[in-house]
């Protein structure tokens, strides 16, 4: 959310955040290359060059679990919040990280020699109809690619520029990247190293991450078949006023497959997108603050009424019309257009009590 | 609470505040990243920890950079660069030191002009136990030099003894960082280095196991004694498998079989 763009957007969160993350990662490579150089056989050194090269490897593997692990955390629990806010900023950090082994690996393995260190890069291991011998370096930089493609994209600039929606699917591209890292680690130091310690942890952590997206994604199917029953025409019943604690917000399904948010504040009932301009984020989810609904993931705000952002921020969403009947709260599934002023429902003072 | 079926409320475990980057964290967000964030570095700790402790052993190849490293003897060109030069240490009195650039193209090395001569060479000595070989830097005028010595017929044509065909399991090394620059320099995430060295001249060894165990590492050649052609280099770092003939020259071990002579396994 922003009126003017800024190259790295810091606040003290972010920068707590950023300076712990930074902490965390050379506390990882210290560890890795100290054991890694101190624990050999009398007589045996480790190249200190290779082992930094497995150390930032193994560091973009993890830190690139972390941020798929944020997503799902961050749906069974809001404890998990604050990592989801500071996502981008890790993704940024995994492309580094990931740059530096990539660039410590292509200066290792295949400059000084007699071919192009890129051209190296594909042709040195030419067994490519093999599914032990596939050359793994090859999946390792597809993967670097596409965290190329999303590090340089993940400025608000062009979230706002790509269009959220376009923007999303782009960065929804880190599956593939890192299904890519597996098999890259799978074929290429698994395919080295005696201990199973490797392949448990890679099976452990691939399995871990794709659980915690099975169980989320299943808790939102059950959530979208909940509300099947809901699609029908005209006005939508919401339930009582009493029923949305005050300032926070039910979610409700909408015929087109849109969700709505209802709100209460200030014995007032408002309905807007359940979506956030920003990323998608569920508004419903989030709560009125300084008389703005607040988005849980990056702290997007709007009025309840006419679904701007206060100024400076020119960020608008859909609103809808909602009235109060007999006691229900009723919403009209046709959203206005983003930014449309709507009369909120007044709650009658006996239906209104204190939550 | 009487929703309509359907209708999602906000959970009831979620307390009343909220994080926002932009804010204040809440008291109950600030306790669990109090808790939290300790148990992320003690896990970063140990799990590089764990990670770095089971790394294969690197193996007992050394790279003594950092000391120039001189040897006198008698330059030999083929099958690849190697200076044989007297060391009473060595079996037979005789030791063979290859001879390669800084880099991965020792192709760039001009030797033709003091082949057979007594030469004194210097750079950076590469050991794996008893195995050496010299890095030396072919832009530099002086590395090698002629050396006013008499060379023993030992070091100048020592006997070429046949120890018989053999089968031989092993895997296909780039002698140079099998011998101690890239420590591991085997396995298959060394497969593509190892291929670009020999691409570019680095002489390739067999890495065999004896049936004691013991490591074993012979030269390869051609059947003939020649070098080996661009034809092994799929099976670089590969488990692989040849019937070829095992000769001594000098202290060293031949392995000599053709390309074809080498099956995947």
């Amino acid at each position: 959310m922003g009126h003017q763009y800024k190259a790295i957007q810091w606040n003290k969160n972010k920068i707590v955040y950023d300076l712990y993350t930074v902490i965390v990662v050379v506390v990882f490579i210290g560890v890795f290359m100290v054991v890694g150089l101190q624990i050999q056989p009398t007589g045996h050194t480790a190249d200190p060059v290779v082992l930094m090269i497995r150390a930032l490897g193994v560091a973009t593997f993890t830190l690139l679990t972390v941020i798929l692990a944020v997503g799902p955390l961050a749906r069974i629990s809001p404890r998990f919040s604050p990592m989801l806010y500071n996502r981008r900023h890790l993704g940024v950090m995994t492309f580094i990280v990931a740059s530096a082994h990539f660039g410590l690996a292509l200066l290792w393995y295949h400059s000084s020699g007699p071919l192009n260190p890129l051209v190296s890069l594909f042709v040195s291991n030419p067994l490519y109809d093999s599914i032990p011998g596939f050359p793994f370096e090859v999946l390792g930089f597809a993967a670097f690619l596409i965290l190329f493609v999303m590090a340089a994209t993940s400025h608000d600039f062009w979230l706002n520029n790509l269009s959220a929606p376009a923007w999303k699917a782009l960065h929804m591209l880190v599956y593939p990247a890192y299904v890519l890292l597996v098999f890259h680690i799978v074929l290429g130091a698994l395919m080295t190293e005696k201990s199973v310690i490797y392949p448990i942890m890679t099976a452990v952590t691939f399995i871990s991450i794709s659980a915690l997206h099975l169980y989320t994604g299943y808790r939102e199917w059950r959530a979208d078949n909940g509300m099947k029953s809901l699609k029908a025409k005209g006005w939508i019943e919401i339930g009582a006023p009493d029923d949305i604690p005050n300032m926070r917000a039910v979610i409700a399904p909408l015929p087109k497959g849109d969700r709505v948010a209802v709100f209460r504040y200030d014995n007032k009932i408002s309905a807007v997108t359940n979506a956030c301009r920003h990323q998608n984020g569920p508004l419903g989810e989030g709560r009125v603050i300084d008389g703005c609904i607040t988005c849980p993931w990056h702290g997007w705000q709007y009025r309840p009424d006419d679904g701007v952002s206060p100024p400076p921020f020119t960020e608008k969403i859909a609103t809808y019309n909602v009235k109060i009947e007999a006691g229900r709260v009723l919403v009209d599934p046709k959203p206005n257009p983003p930014g449309t002023r709507t009369e909120p429902a007044i709650i009658p003072e006996q239906e209104s009590v204190a939550t | 609470m009487s929703l309509p079926k359907g209708v999602i409320g906000p959970e009831p475990k979620n307390p009343d505040e909220m994080f926002v980057g932009w804010a204040e964290a809440p008291t109950v967000d600030r306790r669990f990243l109090l808790g939290a964030l300790p148990l992320g570095l003690a896990g970063a700790g140990g799990a590089a920890w764990l990670i770095a402790s089971e790394l294969d052993d690197p193996g007992a190849g050394a790279w003594l950079t950092g000391a120039s490293h001189e040897i006198s003897g008698t330059l030999i060109t083929d099958p690849y660069p190697m200076i044989r030069i007297i060391d009473q240490t060595a079996p037979g009195g005789v030791r063979t030191v290859l001879v390669v650039a800084q880099g991965k193209c020792t192709s760039a090395l001009q030797l033709n002009d003091q082949r057979g001569s007594p030469v004194t060479a210097r750079g950076v000595l590469i050991q794996r136990k008893q195995r050496q070989m010299l890095e030396v830097p072919p832009f530099l005028d002086d590395w090698l030099t002629p050396a006013k010595m008499e060379l023993a017929a030992a070091v100048v044509s020592p006997p070429v003894k046949s120890l018989g065909a053999a089968r031989l399991t092993g895997a296909i090394m780039d002698s140079k960082c099998f011998f101690g620059v890239m420590r591991p320099g085997r396995g298959k995430t060394h497969k593509a280095c190892a291929s670009l060295c020999i691409r570019g001249g680095i002489p390739p060894s067999l890495w065999v196991r004896t049936r004691d165990g013991a490591e074993s590492v012979l030269l390869m050649t051609t059947a003939d004694g020649g070098p080996m052609p661009m034809g092994i280099l799929p099976l670089v770092a590969d488990p692989v498998e040849a019937e070829g003939e095992i000769v001594q020259v000098g202290d060293m071990l031949q392995f000599r079989a053709n390309a074809n002579a080498y099956t995947r396994i």
